[in-house]
Parts: C-alpha cells; sequence; structure tokens
C-alpha cells in the first residue's frame, strides 16, 4: 500500500493540475464575458507544447537543465506529502525542511533558467522572482513550523495535522495570512508580477518555448495545486479519517473552491507593482511571525 | 473680431516695411504674410500676445517665381483666433531662421522642412535628418514638385544603426520596435536601474507613408477624404473632417447644416468607440484584463452601429468636401439613441467598478505625473492636457461643423497623472453621448448632404482646420492648388505634440509603469509617422538625429 501510494499521489497531482487551470481559465472568461476555452484546454496546450520544436537560444548548460529541475523537485514534492493523510514510503525519510527546500529549489531553477537565457526582459523577471521567493518562502515556512510548533515533530504528516489540531489564535491569524498570501504563491493577479505580460514578456519564460516551456506550465501548476492543498489539508482538516477515498475528494472539492476563489480574485485586480507588493509581503512575515509566538504560548 | 484687429495693427504697427500682406479669410483665421528677416519677431511678438505654437508647414510655390515658402501657425485658444503667417525664399537660397530657440515644439516641424524640402535654418540647434531614412541620397528632397511620388532609391545595406550608451550604473530594457504594450512600431531603448526608469531614448517614424505627397500628385480634392481617413485606423473621421472643412474654407464653401451635424454625430461616435478602447487597452496595460474586456465589449455596440449607418465598422467613408454622402434618417436616429442608452448603462456601472477600484488607484495616481508648468511648456493638447489642469479643447475654442450649438462641458481635472487623464476620458464619453443626443434633436429635417461646386476651386489660397481628435487638437493646412488638386496639405496629428513630453512624464518612474504612461497618451504612432525622432538622455531632452529602424531591420534580415 505504501509503495502504491507514491503512484496515487504522482497521478492526482499530474492530472488534476491542467484541469484545475482550466477552471481557472474557464471562470475568468465568465467573469469577462467571455466564451472561454473549454476545461481540458490546459491538457491540449501541454500536448501541443510537447511536440513542438525545442528552441534553445542560450549555450549555457543552465537553461536546459532549468526546465528539468524545476519539474522534478515540484515532482518530489508532491511525492513526499500524505494525501488524504495516508503517509507513503517516502515520507518517513523526509521532513518538513525537505520539503521547503526542494520548494525552493523548484522557484529557484526558473531564476537559474531566466538568468541563463540572458534575455532583459528574463533578467527583470528573474528579478522580481527572486524578492518574491524570499519575501514569500517565510511565509510558507511559517505555516508549517507552526504546525511543527503545535505536533513537536518535524515529520510531514504530523507537522500539517498539527496547524488545525487546536483552533486558537495562532490558528486564525495564520489561516488569514495563508489565504492572504494564496494570490501570491500561486502568482495570479494582483501578484503575476514577475510574469507581467504587457510589461516584460511574460519575464523568466520569454525565451523558453516547446516541451521546455511545457515542462515549466506544468511545473507551475502543479505549485498552484499545491498549495491549494497544503491549505486545504492542514487549515481545514475536520474531515475524519476513515475512507481514504472519501477524504480524497473531499480535499479535491476543497481544492476546487480555493480554485474559484483565485480565479475570482485574480478577474478582479490590476497588477500590482514590486514595490507595492513588497510592502504587501512584509506585513505577511510580521504577521505569521506572531502567529508563531501565539503558537509557541499555546494559544 | 476684436483681436483680430489688434493683431493685425500690432503687427502692421511693429514690422511696418516687412508686413507684406493679408489674405481675406473669415473672423476666425489671420493669414499675413510677412518678410523673410521679420519671422523671428513676428514669433515673438505673437507668443508674447498669448499665442499656443501649433505646426509649420513647408512647401515649394508652384507658380508664380514666390519661391519656397514656410508657414508657421498660432492659435490664440481664448480668441477663437489662429494667425497663419507665411514668409517666402528665393529658391536659390532657402534660408529661413529657426524659431526653435523661441518655441521648442517649432523643432520637428522645421527638420521635417530641412529633409523633405531642403530649406536651411538659421540657430537650429539640431538641423539633423528626421524623416528620411539614413540611405535617403542628398539632395534629392520628395516635397519637391521635380521629384515623382513613387520615386525609390536604391537602399544601402552598409548604414548600421547604433544605440546610444546606457548612462553608467543604468541597464536597457529594449520596448519596441515591437512590444505587447505597443501597437505599432515604435522603439523606446529604456534606461533602468533596478526598477526605476533614469531616462529613454526614443525612436519613430518608421512606419512613414508619404501620404501628403501622394495627395499632392495622385489624387483629386475629393479622393483625398478617403485616403486621410486612412492616415489612422481608430479617429478616421477626425482627418477627413479636418481636411473637408479646410478645403470648404479655402474654396468658400458653406455645407448645409444638416450635413455639419451628421459630421459631429460621426465623429462624436468616434471618440466615444475610441475613449472606450482606451480604456480597455490601459486596463490591459496594469494588467486588469477584465477591464479590457468589459470596455471593448461595451465599445462593440459602437461597432455595429458604425457598421449600420455607414456600412462599415471603421473608417466610414462618410465625409466629401461639400458634406457627406450618407442621411441618418429618422430610422437610423432611433437606432443611435437605443445604442447610446445601452452604452450609458453599462458605462455607468463599469466606471463605478473603475473609480471605486482601490488597486486602480495604486496604479495611476501619481503615474506619469507632469505638472501644468510642464505640461504648458510642451504645449501638450487632449485629455493629456485637460488631466493638468488646462482647459483647452478645438470643440470649444474653435468651434467648426456644428458644434457652436451644442452645449457640453469640457471636463478638466488638476492630477496631472495617468489616473487624470483616466477620469477626463470616463467623463467624455458621456458628454460624447450628450452630444449625439443634442445633435439627433436639434438637427434640421432637410437640407441637401452635399452640395455641388459651381466652379473649380481656386488655385493658391490657404486654409487651416482644427478638429479636437479624442487625443486632442488635430491640424490640418491645405493650399489649394491646379488641376482639381490641393498643391500642399500638411496634417498634424494630436500625438505629434504629446509624444513629445513622454519621455519627462517616464522620469523616476518604476519600470512596471511604462507601459500605462505612454499608454495614457494614448499614443497614434501611423498618426504621427510622418517623420521625427527625438532622442532623451538623462533628465535632459536632446534633439538627436533619425536613425533608421529601417537599418534595423535590414541588418536582422541580412545578419540574422
Amino acid at each position: 500500500m505504501k509503495v502504491a501510494a507514491i503512484f496515487i499521489n504522482l497521478a492526482y497531482f499530474l492530472l488534476l493540475a491542467p484541469f484545475l487551470e482550466g477552471v481557472m481559465r474557464k471562470l475568468t472568461a465568465r467573469i469577462q464575458s467571455r466564451q472561454g476555452p473549454p476545461l481540458y484546454q490546459p491538457y491540449l496546450d501541454l500536448l501541443k507544447l510537447l511536440g513542438k520544436e525545442n528552441i534553445v537560444s542560450s549555450k549555457n548548460w543552465a537553461f536546459r537543465l532549468a526546465p528539468l529541475l524545476a519539474f522534478s523537485s515540484m515532482l518530489a514534492v508532491v511525492l513526499l506529502v500524505p494525501l488524504a493523510g495516508a503517509e507513503n514510503l517516502l515520507s518517513h525519510s523526509s521532513d518538513l525542511m525537505t520539503l521547503i527546500y526542494l520548494l525552493t529549489l523548484s522557484g529557484f531553477s526558473i531564476l537559474v533558467g531566466a538568468l541563463a537565457s540572458g534575455n532583459p526582459f528574463a533578467g527583470v523577471g528573474a528579478s522580481r522572482e527572486m524578492m518574491t521567493i524570499i519575501m514569500l518562502e517565510p511565509v510558507l515556512a511559517m505555516t508549517l513550523i507552526l504546525g511543527a510548533v503545535k505536533s513537536e515533530s518535524f515529520t510531514i504528516s504530523s507537522a500539517l495535522s498539527g496547524i488545525g489540531r487546536n483552533h486558537g489564535f495562532s490558528y486564525f491569524l495564520m489561516l488569514v495570512v495563508y489565504l492572504l498570501a494564496l494570490q501570491a504563491f500561486v502568482s495570479r493577479q494582483p501578484f503575476d508580477i514577475p510574469e507581467a505580460e504587457v510589461e516584460i514578456l511574460e519575464g523568466p519564460y520569454v525565451e523558453y518555448s516547446g516541451p521546455n516551456y511545457a515542462l515549466f506550465r506544468y511545473t507551475l501548476n502543479i505549485k498552484r495545486m499545491f498549495y491549494a492543498w497544503l491549505f486545504v489539508v492542514s487549515f481545514l482538516n475536520f474531515v475524519p479519517s476513515g475512507n481514504f477515498w472519501l477524504k480524497l475528494l473531499l480535499e479535491t472539492a476543497g481544492i476546487l473552491i480555493l480554485f474559484v476563489l483565485i480565479s475570482v480574485i485574480g478577474a478582479t485586480h490590476p497588477r500590482f507593482r514590486i514595490d507595492q507588493a513588497i510592502k504587501y509581503y512584509t506585513l505577511l512575515v510580521v504577521l505569521s511571525l506572531i502567529a508563531i509566538g501565539l503558537g509557541v504560548k499555546g494559544w | 473680431m476684436a483681436k483680430k484687429e489688434e493683431l493685425r495693427e500690432l503687427l502692421k504697427a511693429e514690422l511696418k516695411d516687412d508686413f507684406i500682406g493679408e489674405e481675406l479669410a473669415g473672423e476666425r483665421r489671420l493669414f499675413v504674410d510677412v518678410h523673410n528677416r521679420a519671422l523671428v519677431k513676428t514669433a515673438e511678438i505673437l507668443m508674447k500676445q498669448g499665442a499656443r505654437y501649433q505646426v509649420g508647414v513647408g512647401y515649394e510655390s508652384r507658380k508664380g517665381g514666390r519661391g519656397l515658402a514656410l508657414v508657421h501657425t498660432f492659435a490664440f485658444d481664448n480668441d477663437a483666433l489662429i494667425v497663419i503667417v507665411r514668409t517666402f525664399a528665393p529658391e536659390d537660397n532657402p534660408e529661413f531662421d529657426s524659431l526653435t530657440p523661441i518655441i521648442p515644439g517649432a523643432g520637428w516641424s522645421e527638420r521635417e522642412c530641412i529633409d523633405l524640402l531642403g530649406f536651411r535654418f538659421k540657430n537650429h540647434p539640431g538641423p539633423k535628418r528626421l524623416v528620411l531614412s539614413d540611405d535617403w541620397p542628398e539632395g534629392i528632397y520628395p516635397l519637391r514638385h521635380d521629384v515623382p511620388h513613387d520615386l525609390m532609391p536604391p537602399a544601402t545595406r552598409d548604414v548600421v544603426f547604433r544605440l546610444e550608451q546606457p548612462p553608467p550604473g543604468t541597464s536597457i530594457v529594449p520596448f519596441g520596435p515591437f512590444h505587447s504594450s505597443l501597437h505599432e512600431p515604435a522603439h523606446f531603448s529604456v534606461y533602468v536601474d533596478g526598477e526605476n526608469i533614469k531616462g529613454c531614448e526614443y525612436r519613430g517614424f518608421m512606419t512613414h507613408r508619404g501620404i501628403e505627397k501622394l495627395a499632392q500628385t495622385e489624387l483629386t480634392y475629393n479622393d483625398v477624404p478617403f485616403v486621410a481617413e486612412r492616415i489612422c485606423g481608430i479617429c478616421g473621421s477626425v482627418h477627413s473632417v479636418n481636411y473637408a472643412q479646410a478645403v470648404e474654407a479655402a474654396a468658400g464653401i458653406k455645407i448645409s447644416r444638416r450635413a455639419e451635424f451628421i459630421r459631429v454625430v460621426m465623429l462624436e461616435l468616434e471618440r466615444l468607440h475610441s475613449h472606450l478602447l482606451w480604456l480597455g487597452v490601459a486596463g490591459h496595460l496594469i494588467g486588469f484584463d477584465t477591464v479590457f474586456m468589459q470596455a471593448w465589449r461595451i465599445r462593440e455596440r459602437i461597432m455595429w452601429l458604425a457598421e449600420r449607418l455607414t456600412g462599415n465598422r471603421k473608417t466610414y467613408g462618410m465625409v466629401i468636401v461639400g458634406g457627406v454622402r450618407r442621411d441618418i434618417n429618422k430610422e437610423k436616429a432611433e437606432d443611435i439613441k437605443q445604442v447610446l442608452k445601452e452604452v450609458e448603462r453599462e458605462m455607468l456601472s463599469l466606471e463605478k467598478a473603475i473609480i471605486n477600484d482601490k488597486t486602480i488607484h495604486k496604479r495611476t495616481r501619481g503615474v506619469g505625473y507632469l505638472s501644468k508648468e510642464d505640461a504648458l511648456k510642451w504645449n501638450l493638447i487632449g485629455p493629456v492636457a485637460r488631466a493638468r489642469g488646462i482647459a483647452i479643447d478645438a470643440r470649444k475654442d474653435h468651434p467648426y461643423a456644428a458644434y457652436d450649438e451644442l452645449e457640453f462641458e469640457v471636463p478638466v481635472v488638476d492630477y496631472g497623472d495617468v489616473w487624470g487623464t483616466l477620469v477626463v476620458r470616463v467623463k467624455e464619453v458621456y458628454e460624447a453621448i450628450n452630444i449625439i443626443r443634442q445633435c439627433l434633436n436639434k438637427m434640421p429635417a432637410d437640407g441637401p448632404l452635399a452640395i455641388d461646386l459651381d466652379a473649380p476651386i481656386p488655385s493658391g489660397r490657404q486654409a487651416l482646420s482644427v478638429v479636437e481628435a479624442p487625443r486632442g487638437e488635430a491640424v490640418h493646412y491645405v493650399l489649394t492648388g491646379e488641376e482639381n488638386k490641393p498643391e500642399r496639405w500638411r496634417v498634424r496629428a494630436p500625438t505629434y505634440a504629446n509624444l513629445q513630453a513622454v519621455p519627462e512624464m517616464l522620469m523616476n518612474n518604476k519600470l512596471a509603469d511604462f507601459p500605462i504612461i505612454v499608454g495614457s497618451i494614448d499614443p497614434c504612432i501611423s498618426c504621427t509617422d510622418r517623420v521625427v525622432v527625438i532622442e532623451i538622455g538623462l533628465q535632459k531632452i536632446k534633439v538627436m538625429r533619425k536613425e533608421e529602424l529601417e537599418t534595423i531591420s535590414r541588418k536582422m534580415r541580412f545578419e540574422g
């Protein structure tokens, strides 16, 4: 069972992530009075990109390595997590640090690829991405550390379930902070600043095309799904454990609701400037630190 | 008109023998001929009287041995008067005094004359090539009569464009020649320090089409309105109406009142669709695509309406010299009223969503700021000026067509930033709706759509017409000629004036604000690209050589 769980994890994220993008695109389109593409459009997009010529515009080897590294480290992240509360074989050989490390590695790979391309727009995008990572990683880390503090354990599954162990001040404060940061975690408006199409032409990805770009797209899809999933399992863990499939279904429903929220916020906001966003992130970091303090106090 | 008498007497007294004569014209125009040597003095007198410089026009007299002529126009917006000053130079020595030292806005017009007519300007700070590409041979001046309109000198391949080096501590982010925030070819080489804009080099005039030369050689009076309409893909009617008005003024034709009202209806419909288009693009430029989609959905009703009225969504083809081509009957008037009702209702809810959106405020307040003094210095026009507290609108200041009979407000705010231009344009949408409704009610029930001319249009007459385009005042100068065609036709689109101030608006803003700042003037490159390139260094504006984009494309083609 523990070996099979690895494959269930993999299939769950790989198959569902593009569909969620489809949901997002459809909803955005409806809000904008458009028909919108069919829900399965992102699968077609990925297939199409995978079938295209892989144009390598930079002689730097990091340019080719970056999409592979970004995608594989993101895959590693979703392999480690306990889906529907079920631990798998890999969960035992990892802890919170592994998770945070792999997530950062994935974001970092995008930076490396952007800088290796040598494109000035990618350079601007990379610097924005870097600032975003620096400001947002702490918020994610604090959320997980709150779970570790509460459960007094560094393993992933106990930390995740620890966040919602008791619903004290720290729980509610961290929940609000995470929700406020969610739009930035999934880099949708108003926080799609590193990509900003009209300013810097998709920033880090400007030189990427074909399969390389497909990998980045897929990485982004899985990353978005992961952040939504993390919220559902850590903050909304009211679902009684028992039937694995029922729990998985309820978690999926939670993710879908979050994506509706993300789409609506994304469609009703213009993009922030990076300096405005940094101020916002700073507030989030401070609030999450306070939440940790409260958690240590046992509140 | 008192101001006209006053100015004429003043000029006569000050210039004495250098005041050559005056051409008879309506009460709102004063055409004077002055001696070559008194040009700067005349300009100084007029500027002291509160004039706003509009445009300079050069031409070669076809006959009469008067040599080469240079025309400068000065608007007195408070007195509904435009003064047109003309001066001549002999063909073997086409030298004039430059006005650029006292009026910076004259620099482009004068350089255009250097390129296209071979004029020379004394004391011009940067008399460099502007309109023509670098490989255009010396000594061939396209607007001279002996140069055919389809002359194509062989291109040379060894001309390579070199970008300026960025100032120390900054790097270049290239916006253009093709970029998703620019909808037409133009090139901004932006110097950034991190995310801060520290300067910018602008290169434009890549799509010079030689429309004026075409009109002067191949077309007749009534062909030109259709070509004029194609100067711009958004404000086409502005140019065709403007041209027709200039020719009618020169020929002394009075068109029917009904035709004038129909022209106003088309102009205001065009303003409606243009402002909604801008609003959508502005939303897109700050990453707010919902505003983009909703604004364009509302705009679509106007496009369909235009198609029902004229047969075309855009480029209406309604205007000819002497009137209009299609009627707006009762049925169509009802149709218009119905559409306007819908548009007004939808616009109100869109406006509410925009005005109450805090993040839009965050992205536009204080962005691209320019003070009223700077705006006056740069001779800004249209919504860009009205957002900076300058109440100027050709519809009110120099009434044309049926605007004298219509009541409307000219919205003016003093935010001085992108938000201000947004507010002005949103308010103007309602004013345009209001104007069209008045037109439909006040329009005389009968009257010919177009009148026939009894006699050929006499040659050698000048006329100047202004029309308030959605982006600001557009100026057309016409000198009538022989063989049923204009001898000289000069178009000055509003972007020509506003684009000059963009580098100063950009200074010290964030890179992320570049698209919306450039977008805030609603640049129309195809209107403007009859010439000109400015280059802007750090904190200062220096006039610079037009380097050819054409060269870049060639370089890419052969080396790339």
